[in-house]
């Protein structure tokens, strides 16, 4: 090991006695820091532009003419299916990585570090999910407008109408990023519940596959309307019109689910040893 | 400042930590003392806020840790090595810690200098060493130029340099009026290190003391004697108030009987001496009398001669 230093020097100068304290901002800017610090926020962010794009182009490469002359409406639609079918891949590295945010601070014992620092703890989970939520909202947004950007031209090129970018487009692209937010936040909420990696991609995981496989295969009406109600499937009506939920509808839906997850992970957290 | 008021925690049946009264006082340093499992590391927990006491109370600088404006300026604790993300750089683990309280790259890279970690900042946690490790929890700990600190086991893993260091900048830090907590099953490194020592056993005080007071209390001076002629000398030495122990045919352990004393008789005697040492108890001897019935996990000797 290196020479080290003189204890003389364990007094700092370089602490600024008028901004001594903790403060929102601060905490905001410590969660900025470890989400932008981790390998694996960096690689889940690559593979939802990648696949999102990748999956975009392979299906605009593919797409022929309508037979019949296409509505606008349809036009439409067929530019948010493209632009945003890749949500449905990179729902599951959201899922995995809004989880892995919160549960890998348990698993290595970061939380401690974390709440000695925070001791109200809460503040700790709030910034967390601000600024997930922020970098999940732009990465999927980009995604998706680059998707739009590189398919139009195939798209133009295979004698498919190509939507032009209208508020309406940008609507439901804000709604599709806008779905990988909830299901990041659902996820970060069922992590710090569960404060285990394996548990709670798990759990994560299975809420999105395997939850509305069971609730379709039950031949009850009822079952059909909980299959409706969870967030893998009233979420889509953020981007795709037509479906079971207004935009508004599923808005509400999604902000229901991310309180059912979030806030017992909240009341959990405060009340347990770290 | 630290103070415990009837501090207890239970998890379930077992109780870790039982109504431990105690104050851990500024411009010293103060060990905490006791076998694996008798509550120091709990102790420690509940003071910084991370475990909730069952009942009783703990204060620092006379609040509540949760209470604190600002905890790091408070409060430095090192409570394990693996307390930090294992896929973040020492440097962005202190950057992001301190961001917290608006302390900047300058302050760490200041403990980063101090701690001697400059070549490694860089390099993910995972791949640390122990010592490493440490010093890393050590930087963590300095990071708020805290009043108060508190360090689990914190030469645990470090190489002898470090170890020197570690003791060198406790006592500076206490010197400068701050208030110096560490916990150790290490006797040794408790003596070279405290000045007041807190002992506990199954969860609870069993002394709290200055080191020297503890040495003393706890510890018997003896005086060690090998003579061809043991068994004569021992006969000659019986008195109510001396014990005589025989260590092995030749050596003899008295205690009661200063060594000039039995120097005398032997000589009056006409005994022949081969050794007349005087024993002092050690801290060593003292911890293992205080706690001899409050080990949690006794192991069995396997060779039990060999044990006094």
């Amino acid at each position: 090991m290196s020479t080290l230093a003189q204890p003389a020097l364990a007094r700092s100068s370089h602490i600024d006695a008028s901004n001594r304290g903790l403060s929102a901002t601060g905490i905001l800017r410590s969660e900025w820091i470890k989400l932008r610090s981790l390998r694996s926020t960096w690689w889940s962010f690559s593979i939802i532009v990648l696949i999102q794009v990748g999956i975009a182009v392979l299906f605009a490469l593919t797409t022929s003419p309508m037979a019949t002359e296409p509505t606008t409406q349809q036009v439409t639609q067929a530019a948010v299916s493209i632009s945003t079918l890749g949500v449905l891949f990179s729902q599951l590295v959201i899922a995995v990585l809004g989880v892995l945010v919160i549960s890998g601070e348990y698993s290595t014992g970061q939380i401690r570090s974390s709440f000695m620092a925070v001791p109200n703890r809460l503040p700790v989970l709030a910034a967390k999910a601000l600024v997930f939520a922020v970098a999940t909202f732009v990465v999927s947004l980009v995604a998706i407008v680059v998707s739009y950007v590189v398919t139009m031209p195939i798209l133009a090129g295979n004698g498919v109408d190509a939507a032009p970018l209208e508020p309406s487009l940008w609507l439901s692209f804000f709604g599709a990023a806008g779905y990988l937010v909830f299901i990041g936040l659902i996820s970060l909420g069922i992590g710090a519940a569960l404060r285990s990696t394996p548990g709670g991609i798990a759990a994560s995981l299975g809420l999105l596959l395997v939850v509305p496989t069971i609730f379709q295969l039950i031949p009850a009406e009822w079952a059909g309307v909980v299959a409706s109600w969870l967030p893998g499937t009233a979420g889509q009506s953020l981007y795709y019109t037509g479906s079971t939920f207004e935009p508004w509808q599923a808005l509400l839906v999604m902000l229901g689910w991310v309180a059912v997850t979030l806030i017992p992970a909240a009341v959990l957290m405060k009340r347990r040893d770290a | 400042m630290i103070e415990a008021q009837s501090l207890t925690k239970r998890y379930g049946q077992r109780t870790a930590v039982d109504a431990a009264t105690f104050t851990v006082r500024p411009g010293k340093v103060t060990g905490l003392l006791g076998p694996n499992g008798a509550g120091k590391s709990t102790t420690m927990r509940m003071i910084v806020g991370l475990d909730r006491p069952t009942s009783g109370s703990v204060r620092v600088n006379g609040h509540f840790y949760a209470e604190h404006s600002a905890p790091l300026h408070e409060v430095g604790a090192l409570l394990d090595a693996k307390a930090i993300h294992s896929g973040r750089s020492a440097y962005n683990h202190l950057l992001a810690l301190g961001a917290t309280h608006g302390i900047g790259a300058a302050r760490v890279r200041e403990v980063i200098d101090l701690t001697g970690l400059q070549a490694v900042a860089g390099k993910r946690v995972g791949g640390f060493s122990l010592g490493m490790g440490q010093r890393l929890g050590i930087a963590a700990a300095l990071l708020g130029d805290p009043q108060t600190l508190i360090l689990d086991e914190p030469i645990n893993g470090l190489d002898p340099e470090g170890v020197l260091w570690v003791r060198g900048l406790l006592k500076h830090l206490a010197s400068e009026g701050r208030t110096i907590l560490l916990s150790s099953h290490l006797m040794s490194e408790m003596a070279m290190t405290a000045d007041h020592i807190i002992v506990f056993g199954r969860g609870r005080v069993i002394a709290d003391a200055p080191v020297a007071d503890i040495v003393g209390q706890g510890a018997v001076t003896s005086v060690r004697v090998s003579s061809p002629q043991a068994a004569e000398l021992a006969r000659l030495l019986a008195a109510p108030d001396v014990q005589v122990t025989s260590a092995s045919g030749s050596t003899l352990d008295v205690a009661g009987v200063s060594a000039a004393t039995i120097g005398g008789v032997a000589a009056s005697n006409g005994l022949v001496l081969h050794e007349l040492t005087t024993v002092t108890g050690s801290l060593e001897e003292a911890y293992l009398r205080l706690t001899a019935d409050e080990v949690e996990y006794h192991t069995q000797s396997v060779t039990p001669e060999v044990v006094r």
